[in-house]
């Protein structure tokens, strides 16, 4: 089945995965969270004990889901193609940026969507860095800049990420090793089986229809195609419908309970560095996490970035905090950027300057012939 | 109203910088064709390819063989 030979298709893909979206945020996760790659990512690094901040531990099944569920449809479509060798230590610093990034926006390109469904106006603002971080990253492509070029490998290459992540699922479903939060984010969620269906579905409609929210940016810039675009509006749509039926939609800047500061030019920064590295790097972190799925060990490689950069987050206190209410006083208490946090988002707007102007095709030690 | 889709000649290749360099040389040498997300038909990747007409294969051949730019593959797709 070919999702991508009419906008209806891509239309009808995107609200799929909001509608999956919306009922995992019915079933149990954490407010407007719904389905945040960057936010899951670093709950999953929680549980395997790669920082032990106790409120964002759990192996998130929405993860696990959609890898495999890229690998499963890849397989059985014929499209899993094991290779790698592109820069696979500059995509694991990318990888890196762009959770320190989405950290300290608190949210992912995904999230920034489903927050901006919900009335969030910090979300919005947050699009303008994003856009604007894609729009750098696509002025690097045309001055030249390449990663240089992926290599067949061997298969056992490409199933290694898929491996793990059902490992991981083993270790959830049979084994006490995993860390779990007794409160915070990471204690709600949608039950396993519903987290673990949800994350299928959207993995394998992902997969189809190659759903990435910089590279829907990137190609309206660069070519005027508005194909990825469309599944992000689906997406939208969807969780703007459930977030006013169900009153969680909510016009504002500093509403409490929400995860989410209004620190405006942190999240305009926070998100700029995401919109830039996921450009450099080939794909928002949902889009790694499918292209890991089906085959591509640099993409596998960026997801461990992911990982280490979330980690690097939580135990050098670079993510931000969100506003919410004070239980004794009652007060709202202001989420903020740490100052660790915006020293480190400065160090990744530069690294990826020099990333995008140091990397270029034709370059004299040939990364990209 | 719907364009009508015509066969057309998609060249794609190893990397974004590449497609890119390709849309450079063909504007400066007059070649008809424009840069396009690879068809999901040819690829489950989210790279670029250079769309052009089926007629113009042997010129942009010469060209790409003249600046030793590498191509993956030479597909006809309607577009």
């Amino acid at each position: 089945m070919n999702l991508s030979d009419s906008k209806l298709k891509l239309l009808i893909a995107g609200i799929g995965c909001g509608l999956a979206a919306a009922c995992l945020a019915y079933f149990g996760n954490p407010a407007n969270m719904a389905f945040c790659i960057a936010c899951f990512v670093r709950d999953m690094a929680g549980a395997l004990g790669l920082h032990s901040a106790a409120p964002v531990q759990y192996a998130r099944p929405e993860i696990i889901g959609l890898v495999l569920g890229s690998f499963v449809i890849s397989a059985v479509t014929g499209e899993f193609r094991s290779n790698g060798g592109s820069s696979p230590m500059i995509r694991f610093i990318l990888g890196m940026v762009i959770m320190i990034g989405s950290l300290i926006f608190l949210g992912c390109p995904l999230r920034m969507v489903i927050r901006m469904s919900a009335g969030d106006i910090n979300a919005w603002i947050a699009l303008i860095g994003f856009a604007c971080g894609v729009a750098t990253g696509c002025f690097a492509l045309k001055k030249g800049f390449s990663l240089g070029r992926a290599y067949e490998t061997g298969t056992g290459s490409g199933i290694v990420l898929p491996a793990l992540m059902a490992g991981v699922l083993i270790l959830l479903t049979c084994t006490t090793l995993l860390k779990f939060s007794e409160a915070g984010p990471g204690s709600k969620h949608a039950p396993i089986l519903i987290s673990l269906a949800g994350g299928l579905v959207v993995g394998v409609l992902a997969q189809k229809s190659r759903m990435c929210f910089a590279g829907g940016i990137r190609d309206a810039i660069l070519m005027r195609n508005f194909d990825l675009l469309t599944i992000i509006a689906g997406l939208f749509g969807v969780m703007l419908i459930f977030n006013i039926a169900t009153g969680r939609f909510v016009l504002g800047m500093n509403t409490p309970g929400i995860i989410a500061h209004s620190d405006t030019l942190w999240n305009i920064l926070g998100m700029y560095a995401v919109g830039f590295a996921a450009v450099l790097a080939g794909g928002c972190p949902l889009r790694q996490l499918i292209l890991a799925g089906q085959g591509s060990s640099d993409s596998a490689v960026t997801v461990l970035g992911l990982f280490t950069g979330a980690a690097l987050c939580h135990n050098f206190g670079l993510a931000s905090s969100g506003t919410a209410v004070n239980a004794e006083t009652g007060e709202v208490v202001a989420g903020a950027v740490t100052a660790n946090g915006k020293i480190a988002c400065v160090i990744c707007i530069a690294v990826c300057f020099i990333i995008a102007f140091t990397n270029k095709r034709n370059s004299k030690r040939g990364a990209a012939v | 109203m719907l364009r009508k889709k015509t066969m057309k000649l998609v060249i794609t290749f190893h990397t974004t910088a590449d497609a890119m360099a390709m849309e450079e040389l063909c504007k400066k040498r007059g070649i008809g064709g424009r840069l396009i997300p690879v068809p999901r038909s040819i690829s489950a990747g989210c790279g670029l390819a250079f769309c052009a007409e089926e007629s113009a294969l042997s010129e942009l051949e010469t060209a790409m063989s003249e600046i030793g730019l590498d191509r993956e593959g030479v597909h006809h797709c309607l577009i």
